[in-house]
C-alpha cells in the first residue's frame, strides 16, 4: 500500500502522493489516530474547516488472512469533541489495500452547497456532483442501488446517509457489504464530518487492482491456516457466534443482572426470551425465506456472527442484527417484539445513524416522555423523522446527551457525550472503568482484547468487586488499541485469548506480509502508543480526568437484581491510564 | 407457599441447551423440585446435560463453577463454551472454570452439531 490520497473539497483538488514514512508500519486505527492527532487542530470544531477525515484498510486488510477486512475511519467526533476511530465491515478496506491504497483523507469544505461524490480508482479520483437522487433524505439502501446502477454493481461504496447530510452527531458512515446491504463505523458521529464536508458518497472501482505484496508467501500462507484453524476450533467464534449471533448476550447478561433495562434503571428484565439470540436463531430458522441464520460481513470473514432476519412472509428486513442494538430498543426502551426491533434496525440504517447511540436516546426519551415506553411503532416513526428532518428527529439524532438536556434528565447514561452501551458498569465494573477511561467515549469495544496476562489477572476476578479491575480495563484497552490497527476484527479475540498459537499466528502474518520481526511485546507496546496518542490529542482539545468519570446518578442509584452502585474513586479510575 | 418455593429451583439453559431443555421439559423457566442442596453436577446429571456442555452455571446471578452447592428456592442456568466478549473474564468465568472437568476446551471437533445431545 504505497497511495496517500488528499481530497482537498475547499478547492476540489487531490493529491496522490507517496505515504509518509512516519505512517509506513501503520494500518487502521494506529494510522489514523496518528494522523488526526498530527493533522487536526485539537481544538477545532468537528463540523469546521480544520477537521479532517482519514480512512485507512487495517495492517492485514486485503490479504488472505481470515476476517481482515476492517475499515477505520478516523476525525475529531462531532458527538465527543475527542479523537475518534470507528470501523466497519465491508468490501471497502479490502477493496483499498488492494488498490494500494494506504489512506484516504479528505480535508477542508466547499464553499458552496453542492454534495459530491468521490470516484476513486486504478487511474485516479475523480470529483463528481452528487445525483440528485440521492440527496435530501434519500435512504441509504436507495442510495446504493442509485449508485451501484451508475457506477457498476461490484464498487465499494461508503456513504453518509440522510443524518449525515443533516451534520447530526449520531451520523454513522455506512458502508455496503457484498451483497449491498449495509454495514456501518457507528459511533461518534462521523458521518456528520464527511456530511460537513459535503461527500455524499466514496465510490471505489478496484477493477485492475493487483493483489497486495507479501513479502513471504509461504510464511503467511502457514501462519493464516493456524489463524483460521484457532477461530474455527473455538467454540464462540466457531460456533456460538455463527449460531446466535452476538444477540446470544442477551441471556447471558440478563442472568448476569448487567443487561441495563428502563434506561439504566435495572439490570435484568423478564422479557428475555422475547428477543434473546436463542429467540432470534429460532424465529430465523423458522421463518427460512431470505433469512440465514449465519453471514459474514466481509469477504474472509470465517466467524460469520451477522445473519439476515427476515419478516413473517420470509422477505429481508436487515442484517448484523447486533446484540447492542437489540438491547438498547429491547431491554432498554422496553419493545418486546423483535420485528418491530428489526424494522427499527433497518430504519436506523437506512437513515445512516449509529445504532448504539440512537437506541440509548430512544430510552432516555422515554424515560423524559418524549417517547411512550415501549412502543415499537412510534420509535420506529420517530427514526422515520430523521430522514426529513423534523424537530422530533434532530432532537433523538442528537443523541443521548442532547435528548438528556432537553428533557431534563440527571439519569443520561453518557461518558464524553456518548450513549453507555449494553452493559451496566455497576454489576460489572471492568467495563465501567473501560467506559470512563478510554480516549472515545463510552464505548465496549474499546476494551476487547488480551494484552499481557490478563488471563491470570481474570482468574480472580469478580464482577462486583474491585480487585482487578483495573488491570483488567488497561489491558483491554492496550490490547485492543492494538488489534484495531491490523484490521482483524475484534471477535478474533477468542481465538487469541484462549490459544496461544493464534496469537502468535497473527503475529506472524505481519511479520510475513511485511518483512518485519516484531514480537508481542512490540504489539502490546502499539496498544500502548494508540492510546498514548489519543489521550494527548484529548487533554490538547480541552479534556482532564474529570471527564473520565461515569454520571453520578450510577454512585447513588442501585441497580437490581444485585443492588449495587459504581464506587470506583477519581483516583482509582487514573490509575487505568498510569502507564 | 413460601414452604413450597423453598423446594423447587428455577432452571434455564442458553445456547443449545435452551432447545434442549424446551424440547425435554417443555418450558422454560423448567420449575424442578428439590429436597435438599444438590451440587451443580449433580443437577445436570438429573437434568441429563452432559458435563462437557457446561462452561459454568449461573446460580442467582453470579457465575459459579460446577461443584457449587444449590439450594431450594436458587435461580440456575446451565451456560455451554460460547459466551463471547470479554465479559468471559469480567463475569468471573475464568475463575470458575480452571479445575473444573467439565472445564471450557478449545474444541478440536469442528463438526460438532447443535442437536447432538
Amino acid at each position: 500500500m504505497n497511495k496517500f490520497i488528499r481530497v482537498d473539497m475547499t478547492s476540489l483538488k487531490v493529491t496522490i502522493g507517496e505515504v509518509p514514512e512516519k505512517y509506513v508500519s501503520l494500518g487502521g486505527r494506529a494510522l489514523t489516530s496518528n494522523f488526526v492527532a498530527d493533522e487536526v487542530k485539537p481544538t477545532c470544531h468537528p463540523l469546521g474547516r480544520n477537521n479532517k477525515l482519514i480512512f485507512a484498510p487495517g495492517l492485514l486488510s486485503g490479504t488472505s488472512a481470515p476476517n481482515s477486512g476492517r475499515i477505520s475511519v478516523g476525525a475529531k467526533s462531532p458527538l465527543t469533541g475527542t479523537i475518534k476511530e470507528s470501523n466497519s465491515g465491508g468490501s471497502f478496506s479490502q477493496k483499498m489495500a488492494r488498490m494500494g491504497i494506504k489512506a484516504l483523507v479528505i480535508e477542508g469544505m466547499p464553499k458552496d452547497d453542492k454534495f459530491y461524490v468521490l470516484k476513486i480508482d486504478m487511474n485516479g479520483v475523480s470529483i463528481d456532483e452528487a445525483p440528485a437522487e440521492i440527496l435530501g433524505g434519500t435512504g441509504n439502501y436507495e442510495a446504493i442501488k442509485v449508485l451501484n446502477a451508475k457506477y457498476g454493481d461490484k464498487v465499494g461504496i461508503a456513504l453518509a446517509g440522510p443524518a449525515g447530510e443533516y451534520r447530526l452527531p449520531t451520523a454513522n458512515i455506512s458502508f455496503k457489504d457484498p451483497e449491498g446491504n449495509i454495514r456501518s463505523a457507528g459511533r461518534g458521529g462521523l458521518g456528520a464530518v464527511m456530511g460537513s464536508k459535503k461527500v455524499k458518497a466514496i465510490v471505489l472501482d478496484d477493477t485492475g487492482a493487483g493483489s497486495v505484496p507479501i513479502a513471504d508467501p509461504e510464511k503467511f500462507k502457514a501462519a493464516s491456516k493456524v489463524f483460521a484453524k484457532a477461530l474455527l476450533d473455538h467454540p464462540v467464534s466457531g460456533q456460538s457466534l455463527a449460531a446466535y449471533g452476538t444477540d446470544v448476550l442477551i441471556n447471558i447478561l440478563n442472568e448476569a443482572g448487567g443487561l441495563p433495562a428502563n434506561n439504566f434503571t435495572a439490570g435484568r428484565i423478564e422479557h428475555n426470551d422475547n428477543i434473546s439470540g436463542e429467540t432470534l436463531n429460532a424465529t430465523i430458522s423458522e421463518r427460512r425465506g431470505d433469512g440465514k441464520v449465519s453471514h459474514g460481513c466481509h469477504p474472509g470473514c470465517v466467524i460469520r456472527c451477522s445473519q439476515w432476519y427476515p419478516d413473517k412472509q420470509g422477505k429481508y428486513i436487515t442484517s448484523g442484527f447486533e446484540y447492542e442494538t437489540i438491547w438498547g430498543l429491547g431491554a432498554n426502551a422496553a419493545i418486546k417484539d423483535l420485528d418491530d426491533i428489526a424494522y427499527i434496525d433497518r430504519a436506523m440504517d437506512d437513515v445512516g445513524v449509529d445504532s448504539i447511540e440512537t437506541a440509548v436516546a430512544v430510552a432516555t426519551a422515554m424515560d423524559g416522555g418524549l417517547l411512550p415506553w415501549g412502543d415499537g411503532k412510534a420509535v420506529l416513526d420517530a427514526v422515520k423523522q430523521i430522514a426529513v428532518p423534523t424537530p422530533l428527529g434532530r432532537i433523538i439524532g442528537g443523541g443521548t446527551a442532547v435528548v438528556g438536556k432537553v428533557c431534563g434528565l440527571y439519569r443520561t447514561p453518557v461518558v464524553k457525550d456518548q450513549g453507555i452501551p449494553a452493559y451496566d458498569p455497576r454489576p460489572i465494573k471492568g467495563i465501567g472503568l473501560t467506559y470512563a477511561t478510554t480516549p472515545m467515549g463510552a464505548d465496549h469495544t474499546a476494551g476487547y482484547c488480551i494484552s499481557g496476562n490478563i488471563l491470570k489477572v481474570g482468574a480472580n476476578m469478580d464482577p462486583l468487586k474491585k480487585d482487578g479491575q483495573i488491570e483488567y480495563a488497561r489491558a483491554m484497552q492496550i490490547g485492543t488499541a492494538a488489534v484495531d490497527s491490523t484490521g482483524m476484527c475484534l471477535f478474533v479475540y477468542f481465538g487469541i485469548a484462549d490459544n496461544p498459537e493464534g496469537y502468535q499466528a497473527l503475529i506472524d502474518m505481519i511479520n510475513a506480509q511485511y518483512g518485519w520481526s516484531l514480537t508481542a511485546s512490540d504489539v502490546d507496546e502499539l496498544g500502548k502508543s494508540v492510546l498514548k496518542v489519543e489521550r494527548a490529542f484529548n487533554k490538547a482539545a480541552g479534556f482532564t480526568n474529570a471527564h473520565d468519570r461515569l454520571p453520578e446518578f450510577f454512585e447513588y442509584e442501585p441497580c437490581p437484581p444485585h443492588n449495587v452502585v459504581w464506587d470506583f474513586t477519581p483516583d482509582e479510575i487514573d490509575e487505568v491510564f498510569n502507564f | 407457599m413460601a414452604e413450597k418455593e423453598k423446594k423447587t429451583i428455577e432452571i434455564r439453559g442458553f445456547l443449545h441447551l435452551d432447545k434442549y431443555l424446551r424440547k425435554k421439559f417443555g418450558t422454560i423457566p423448567l420449575i424442578h423440585k428439590i429436597e435438599e442442596a444438590i451440587k451443580g453436577a449433580e443437577l445436570a446429571k438429573i437434568l441429563e446435560i452432559p458435563l462437557e456442555e457446561i462452561e459454568v452455571i449461573f446460580v442467582n446471578g453470579f457465575v459459579q463453577a460446577l461443584d457449587h452447592i444449590i439450594h431450594p428456592g436458587d435461580r440456575v442456568a446451565f451456560l455451554p463454551p460460547g459466551c463471547p466478549g470479554p465479559y468471559r473474564i469480567a463475569l468471573g468465568f475464568y475463575g470458575k472454570n480452571q479445575n473444573n472437568e467439565a472445564n471450557f476446551k478449545i474444541k478440536r471437533n469442528t463438526d460438532y452439531a447443535l442437536d447432538e445431545i
